[in-house]
């Protein structure tokens, strides 16, 4: 592999790892927001 | 009892409860609810549909775009504008990526960790707990980047992907330490208990990163000296590039920071409604 072949690889490497984090981040949100309305539901729907 | 199915918030009277809440942060020391921390409030936190909630989505949409922005203009910096390096070569263009994640970690990241942890020791207030965590995971993803992008650019250059440099290795001991950190916070209970054993690491695990930084003026070392060296000798541009580049970088490590302690605020939210889910 060449110089431009690790330098392509250095940058693949920072957005994969950059992408990889911001995804888990955006289905973490997903989940916990997904959470707070199931548990809100549920909680209102319980007898007072 | 009396209390089984409400949907009011425990009150200071109940002393169970009143544990429980101030454990997690809801109430205050004096076992009075904390205002915007309590638990029954409708939608979610940090997404309030005031208006002042919506104005501040709006500055957080805001600063995500103007990093996106900034880091795809650092991109373009490092690939076109800046130019070709006459020893190395055009491997040398990680150079603008590789130093800016390590700066960022082990600048701004891991000192927000630091700071936060004494502060946190200090006030008893797990807003800073929140943010240390954060920001601690935001410093292990940005030292994995320059773990990552090293080696890419050492191959070519040193020979070989790994050596057991003075840099190098303080640099791999500080991920191990910050990774620890984070173990540690999911596999203990959330509360005041897991907030002050993480402050403690959290300050101590700060030590290797003054090491780090002294390490190539300490030890013999094949490391460049970046900053503050004799034998940087950066062209105005390739310096204007890395300065760009490193704003880039710590304006996205910003807007992630404050989206990662709005969820961990939202993750506080799902623990009381399931506490409170629980002991109907």
């Amino acid at each position: 592999m060449d110089g431009i072949g690790f330098l392509f690889a250095g940058f693949a490497a920072f957005w994969l790892a950059l992408g990889i984090y911001v995804v888990s981040l955006g289905w973490r949100q997903v989940s916990l927001l997904r959470q707070v309305e199931r548990l809100e539901r549920e909680l209102e729907r319980a007898p007072q | 009892m009396a209390n089984e199915h409400t949907l009011t918030r425990p009150t200071a009277g109940d002393p169970q409860a009143s544990a429980e809440m101030r454990d997690a942060g809801a109430l205050g020391a004096e076992g009075r609810p904390v205002e915007g921390r309590g638990p029954v409030t409708r939608g979610v936190a940090g997404e309030g549909r005031s208006s002042g909630g919506r104005r501040w989505n709006l500055v957080v949409n805001l600063l995500g775009i103007v990093s996106v922005v900034w880091l795809l203009a650092a991109l373009y910096g490092a690939l076109i504008w800046a130019p070709r390096e006459a020893t190395m070569g055009d491997i040398q263009r990680i150079f603008y990526f590789h130093v800016p994640s390590a700066w960022v970690a082990m600048g701004p990241a891991f000192t927000v960790v630091f700071v936060a942890s004494i502060a946190y020791l200090i006030t008893k207030d797990l807003r800073w707990d929140r943010l240390a965590a954060s920001s601690a995971e935001l410093g292990v993803m940005f030292t994995t980047i320059t773990l990552i992008t090293g080696p890419i650019w050492a191959r070519p250059i040193w020979g070989a992907y790994w050596t057991w440099d003075p840099r190098l290795t303080t640099t791999l001991v500080l991920w191990f330490i910050y990774v620890a950190y984070l173990m540690l916070r999911s596999a203990s209970a959330s509360g005041h208990k897991r907030a002050r054993l993480s402050a403690v690491f959290g300050i101590v695990g700060y030590i290797d990163v003054p090491i780090v930084f002294m390490s190539i003026r300490w030890w013999r070392t094949i490391h460049p000296q970046v900053i503050g060296g004799q034998d940087s000798g950066l062209d105005p541009s390739m310096q204007a590039v890395l300065f760009f580049s490193l704003g880039a970088m710590t304006l996205v490590y910003i807007y992630l920071l404050v989206v990662r302690v709005r969820q961990e605020e939202l993750s506080t939210r799902v623990e009381r409604l399931r506490h409170r889910f629980y002991n109907r």
